[in-house]
């Protein structure tokens, strides 16, 4: 479960990113972020995340409360959470599977086990067929493939994906979404997005921001600003 | 094994600066607690000779000759008094010359005077001893090594506190060119630290290839500097042994127990390896761990 309970964010050059912001979000639920750029989608991705602490308020996550800046859990609770970026954030030196495998190398799992996992989830995405390929050799969609395979592999039940298809064309759009899709009743995800048609036909929970404030939150809902 | 000769052949020039690096400042610590060891070595040898000599004129009798024996040993100055006798002395002075019959006949027990062998408990009471030696009635002569030992003493101690400056600014300028050097690889590999950190990987994973990288260059670096140092100490050897010839042994004080530094034996050889191994992969991780320290910390903001 994912708690935001009055939560207040500012920059230090007193740009309020956050104000008093609350909500819950359920395990497994799938969630849309919504507003436009500067409306608050990412900071609260990156409070989740844990790479930002509020100024006021309370942020639960997993039962772990985050909100302190001296937090001591939050490199437990990032093994447990999946980010998928715009902009893929693929390690160039190293293949597919080395870059699917980097999540679970870090909770130091058994070979067998990495490899068992890795394949899975290259099953899920779609690209076993190119394990052994390198960033340079895929397109835009499949690296985002490779980025969302990294995300969901392991023990990550909270997904949390900041404009994955930003830089993407409808049709690779939509097989991204699929994928999401696949996964929806077994792990949390929250995707911040500008993408109207996405956020329209999937019909789930939406929370709308405008400058810093939640205005709407809707069970299946549309894109509405 | 296979990801760190991975890691370091696609980083050549770094690897190459950390071990040159390492290479300079191993090869002249060793050669310092060398040199050191050697000469503390020597010293020792020198003041387990005896020290200070007396000898006694003709008529000086036994009886005060043991007279001044006892008082030097009350004074608590002294290790160990021995006493040659005439006849002592002869049996020495044949021993020494057996193969030369000429001066045996023109030597009896009459001619050598009896003497005191003094060894001194610390070489700073030498002059003390030596300067109440020379107040005793029936001597003849006080033969004091005083120079040599004094030399020997100033020497060691400057050594030893040029070395330890040199020794300490040495590893300072060793460890900064390892930490920037650091730096600049994990510089390089910024993103993917981040994206790891982003992962939930901890400090130590992060660090580990950087640490396990640092102690193989570490161990690389010692082992090919103790061969260079084993292939020159080898090609040195006979000429050591020519001008070391009087001296059997060298040993050096290790609070109970003794270390022979000459001849080189296989336990100081070991040990010495040892030791340059363990200093060379300790302070490549000690340099690599502060340069990562730095990039590791959880930055929320």
């Amino acid at each position: 479960m994912i708690q935001f309970e009055n939560v207040t964010k500012s920059y230090p050059l007193g740009t309020i990113a956050l104000e008093d912001v609350s909500f819950v979000i359920e395990p497994n639920e799938f969630t849309f972020l919504v507003g436009t750029s500067g409306a608050g989608k990412t900071t609260i991705l990156n409070l989740i995340l844990g790479y930002l602490y509020p100024n006021s308020g309370t942020v639960i996550v997993d039962d772990m409360d985050i909100s302190s800046k001296k937090s001591k859990k939050i490199e437990e609770l990032r093994r447990h959470i999946g980010v998928v970026f715009q902009d893929f954030k693929v390690l160039q030196d190293k293949n597919v599977f080395e870059n699917i495998a980097l999540g679970l190398s870090i909770q130091e799992l058994p070979i067998k086990k990495i490899k068992e996992d890795v394949r899975e989830v290259l099953n899920l995405v779609g690209l076993e067929s190119k394990e052994q390929y390198f960033p340079v050799q895929l397109s835009a969609g499949e690296l985002q493939r490779v980025a969302i395979a990294r995300a969901m592999c392991g023990d990550r039940h909270i997904i949390l994906a900041d404009e994955p298809t930003g830089n993407l064309d409808p049709k690779t759009t939509w097989d991204i979404m699929k994928i999401f899709k696949k996964v929806e009743n077994t792990k949390t995800i929250i995707i911040a997005t500008h993408n109207t048609d996405v956020v329209n036909s999937m019909k789930k929970r939406v929370l709308v921001l405008k400058k810093g404030r939640l205005i709407k939150d809707m069970k299946k809902g549309g894109y509405e600003l | 094994m296979k990801e760190i000769l991975t890691a370091l052949r696609r980083t050549p020039y770094q690897s190459l600066a950390v071990f040159s690096s390492l290479f300079l400042s191993l090869f002249l610590s060793l050669l310092l607690v060398f040199c050191l060891n050697f000469l503390y070595g020597l010293l020792g040898y020198v003041e387990s000779r005896p020290q200070v000599t007396i000898y006694f004129q003709n008529e000086t009798t036994e009886t005060s000759i043991i007279g001044v024996k006892n008082d030097l040993e009350k004074t608590g100055m002294v290790e160990s008094v021995k006493y040659i006798s005439k006849n002592d002395a002869f049996t020495l002075y044949k021993d020494a010359n057996k193969d030369n019959p000429l001066l045996l006949e023109m030597v009896s027990p009459d001619v050598l005077p009896a003497s005191l062998e003094i060894f001194a408990k610390k070489p700073a009471y030498l002059p003390q001893i030596a300067d109440r030696l020379n107040r005793v009635t029936g001597k003849d002569e006080v033969s004091f090594q005083k120079n040599v030992v004094d030399k020997l003493l100033s020497l060691t101690a400057v050594i030893r506190t040029l070395s330890l400056g040199f020794f300490v600014f040495l590893m300072a300028t060793t460890s900064i060119v390892l930490m920037t050097i650091t730096h600049f690889k994990v510089a390089l590999k910024k993103d993917e630290i981040e994206l790891l950190r982003l992962m939930g990987a901890s400090a130590g994973y992060v660090r580990k290839p950087f640490m396990q990288q640092a102690l193989f260059l570490g161990f690389v670096s010692a082992t090919v500097v103790y061969g260079l140092f084993a292939g020159v100490l080898f090609l040195l050897y006979p000429a050591m042994q020519g001008y070391l010839s009087g001296i059997t042994q060298l040993l050096i004080d290790l609070g109970p127990y003794q270390l022979a530094v000459w001849p080189i034996t296989p336990l100081y050889a070991g040990a010495l390896y040892m030791g340059l191994t363990l200093f060379g992969m300790g302070i490549a991780a000690f340099a690599t761990y502060f340069a990562t320290h730095k990039y590791l910390a959880i930055q929320r903001n």
